[in-house]
């Protein structure tokens, strides 16, 4: 039924600029942290390479702050997209949705940087939109969540402004 | 925030304004006034003041929250889940264009970047001639638009543009097309360029800060985070709104009144209607204008930093109506603010080309082509629907919009190496950094563009109740009455026939100023008696 569902449904694509509440308030109660956490420490890498640390103790901190926020943006979403892109990572964390996206029933841990580049390649490039969405989806919701963060401004040599600290 | 700024919202709570959370609300409450508006942006919030300084009671619904200058932090990932419909992430439902659109008290005067133009005159003859529009000419509204802008403060921006828009104004002087500086809805601006996240120092002139209080002064209600979810109507009357908290409760809030306004936005105000079956003979609700908006980044050498001064200060129509409002699809050329998810999000690629765009942020600057939709049938716009859940928009991107958007792409480029840009980007997938506008237009002229591959956006969302006097062709008439129900007037966005091709706020508040005066003018004799 999830794969039909999947198939004829046009998933994610959606968390665009869905930020979260903030990273620091603990409303969230049910450890956000740790929904889809190896999924995420998997995928952040790839999407944020050049702009994650390579010092492992700062990339870790990094990376966890990233899957906070995306967790936390998913969390505002409303309940169509929350559930359009719950059902894109359920699939990937299960072989058999990972036989339907990328042909193979690896877990994406067990497999290589180069390898997961060229998964979403072959997702950013496919003649189905369908494969093109999961990878728009995927994209915006990671990169939107790892901006959002101020800690992670510093290459951008912008921070916000500190008028009204005062 | 500073203590030194002083929210007015707070102040006035504090004062004993009338406002109800409907998240807070323990059981079913019934209400009842003169006049039920729903939705507080641009239009209810007009409304709303010019109705209680008639001297009518007035309850203003609103489904979003009520947040002011003291949740404004100037971040994205606050602003943009408080402040904005979906959280900012409202897309078509192809996914083809992410859409901008605000959702608290003040709607998207909260939100917008304080851009103030008058109808242009094309739009109005065109809906004239077109449309069955009567009495709205560039004359008849004059008083209506100085009124609006005496009220807002709308006037000339008097200093300079900060560099992304100076690169706009540089670069059309430069080939010698048209630029115009914009007027802004601000009082003692700081000049910051946070508008989008809510102004933080209240000198924005939203319907937040100005109408709104104003109306709760003289005895408005208003109740936030209520989502109308049923119009009951019989005959030629509507009888009564229904509407639920956002969260927190199951509490049911009733409304009737002796007129009802609907003020809920272009996709909201369509899609209440909708489900509450209305007449709709000639299928005409929710056809939906978005002015579909394509990207250009650009690398200068000097420092942009486009995060920084008042977002929008110069626009140029130099292709909007070059071929007449019916002819060739045009677009009018503006700049975003640049602030870090905005941009990361609507650039392209990821890895180490992305994270190498991104460090080029500060010397980074960004023009924005706005397609004027909805005068042709090569354009025909959206088309919003109703799911088991709530709304989805169609809109279908064909081949009349890809080729305009092919050329919008090469001006901008043009503009962008003419201002001194060392390199320019076409937010389109696939395509790399160009060096000069040589390359440039080779580039874009053979370039895969089209659903998904490029980027487009929208933060203007208009039509979807049209007026008129011509009920095969609108919803309400020239005056914004109902053409089916004669106590329901709509008043926002979704009464234009076609786009703008301008930024919408200042044509709302005018068309809407003589619209409520209007009914004001027709509902206060009776309560006189």
């Amino acid at each position: 039924m999830k794969r039909r569902t999947f198939l004829t449904g046009a998933f994610t694509g959606t968390a665009a600029l869905a930020l979260g509440v903030s990273l620091y308030t603990p409303e969230v109660t049910d450890s956000p942290d740790d929904t889809h956490r190896l999924l995420f420490s998997v995928l952040i890498p790839v999407f944020m390479d050049g702009a994650l640390p390579d010092v492992p103790n700062y990339r870790e901190a990094f990376l966890n702050r990233t899957i906070i926020a995306i967790n936390q943006t998913i969390s505002v979403l409303p309940t169509d997209q929350k559930q359009e892109l719950e059902q894109l990572l359920t699939m990937l964390e299960s072989r058999f949705g990972l036989l339907i996206l990328t042909s193979s029933i690896t877990p994406l841990m067990l497999r290589t940087p180069a390898e997961l580049n060229d998964m979403l390649e072959q997702w950013r490039h496919h003649f189905l939109e369908m494969m093109q969405t999961a990878y728009i989806g995927l994209r915006e919701l990671i990169v939107a969540s790892y901006y959002a963060c101020p800690e992670h401004w510093g290459r951008l040599h912008y921070s916000k402004p500190t008028f009204l600290d005062a | 925030m500073a203590a030194t700024i002083i929210d007015p919202i707070t102040t006035g709570l504090a004062s004993g304004w009338q406002h109800i959370d409907a998240n807070h609300l323990a059981e079913d409450q019934h209400f009842e006034a003169d006049v039920v508006i729903v939705g507080t942006g641009a239009g209810g919030g007009t409304a709303a003041e010019i109705l209680t300084d008639a001297g009518l009671s007035v309850i203003m619904i609103e489904a979003g929250p009520l947040k002011s200058s003291s949740d404004f932090d100037m971040e994205e990932r606050t602003a943009y889940p408080d402040l904005y419909q979906q959280a900012a992430a409202m897309k078509t439902a192809d996914k083809g264009i992410g859409i901008f659109q605000g959702r608290s008290v003040g709607g998207s005067t909260t939100v917008n970047w304080t851009t103030s133009i008058r109808t242009p005159q094309n739009a109005l003859e065109f809906w004239a001639k077109e449309k069955s529009v009567a009495g709205l000419s560039s004359e008849s509204l004059l008083p209506w638009f100085e009124k609006m802008e005496a009220r807002l403060n709308i006037s000339e921006w008097q200093f300079q543009p900060n560099q992304n828009n100076a690169a706009l104004k540089e670069g059309c002087e430069k080939l010698g097309w048209e630029y115009t500086v914009i007027k802004r809805n601000v009082k003692g601006c700081w000049n910051s360029g946070y508008c989008g996240m809510g102004c933080p120092v209240n000198a924005k002139q939203s319907m937040l800060v100005t109408t709104i209080p104003s109306a709760l002064e003289q005895g408005a209600k208003l109740i936030s985070n209520a989502k109308v979810f049923d119009l009951k109507h019989k005959g030629d009357k509507v009888e009564g709104l229904s509407a639920r908290a956002q969260s927190g409760t199951a509490a049911t809030l009733t409304f009737s009144a002796r007129h009802y306004i609907l003020s809920a936005g272009a996709i909201h105000t369509p899609t209440i209607l909708m489900r509450a079956n209305t007449p709709d003979p000639h299928k005409l609700l929710g056809k939906t204008f978005l002015h579909p908006t394509l990207l250009s980044g650009s690398i200068f050498d000097k420092q942009i930093d486009g995060h920084s001064g008042a977002p929008q200060s110069i626009y140029s129509d130099e292709f909007v109506w070059r071929d007449g409002a019916a002819g060739e699809m045009g677009y009018k050329l503006e700049v975003p603010p640049i602030h870090p998810v905005l941009i990361a999000s609507k650039t392209i690629g990821y890895g180490q080309s992305h994270a190498e765009l991104m460090t080029h942020f500060n010397n980074l600057q960004v023009m924005i082509a706005l397609v004027r939709d909805g005068y042709s049938a090569q354009s025909p716009g959206g088309q919003v629907r109703l799911t088991d859940s709530g709304f989805a928009l169609d809109y279908s991107l064909e081949k009349p919009f890809w080729d305009t958007a092919r050329r919008a792409f090469a001006t901008m480029a043009e503009l962008q190496f003419a201002a001194g840009a060392s390199k320019v980007l076409p937010i389109n997938d696939g395509v790399g950094m160009q060096l000069n506008w040589a390359q440039a237009k080779e580039t874009i002229a053979n370039m895969d563009i089209g659903l998904l591959k490029t980027i487009v956006a929208s933060a203007h969302v208009m039509g979807g109740c049209a007026m008129g006097e011509d009920k095969t062709m609108s919803m309400i008439n020239s005056e914004g009455q109902s053409h089916y129900f004669e106590n329901l007037s709509v008043m926002d966005g979704s009464m234009f026939p076609t786009s703008l091709g301008a930024n919408p706020q200042l044509s709302i508040y005018g068309i809407v100023a003589r619209n409520a005066t209007l009914l004001a003018e027709r509902l206060k004799p009776q309560i006189q008696i």
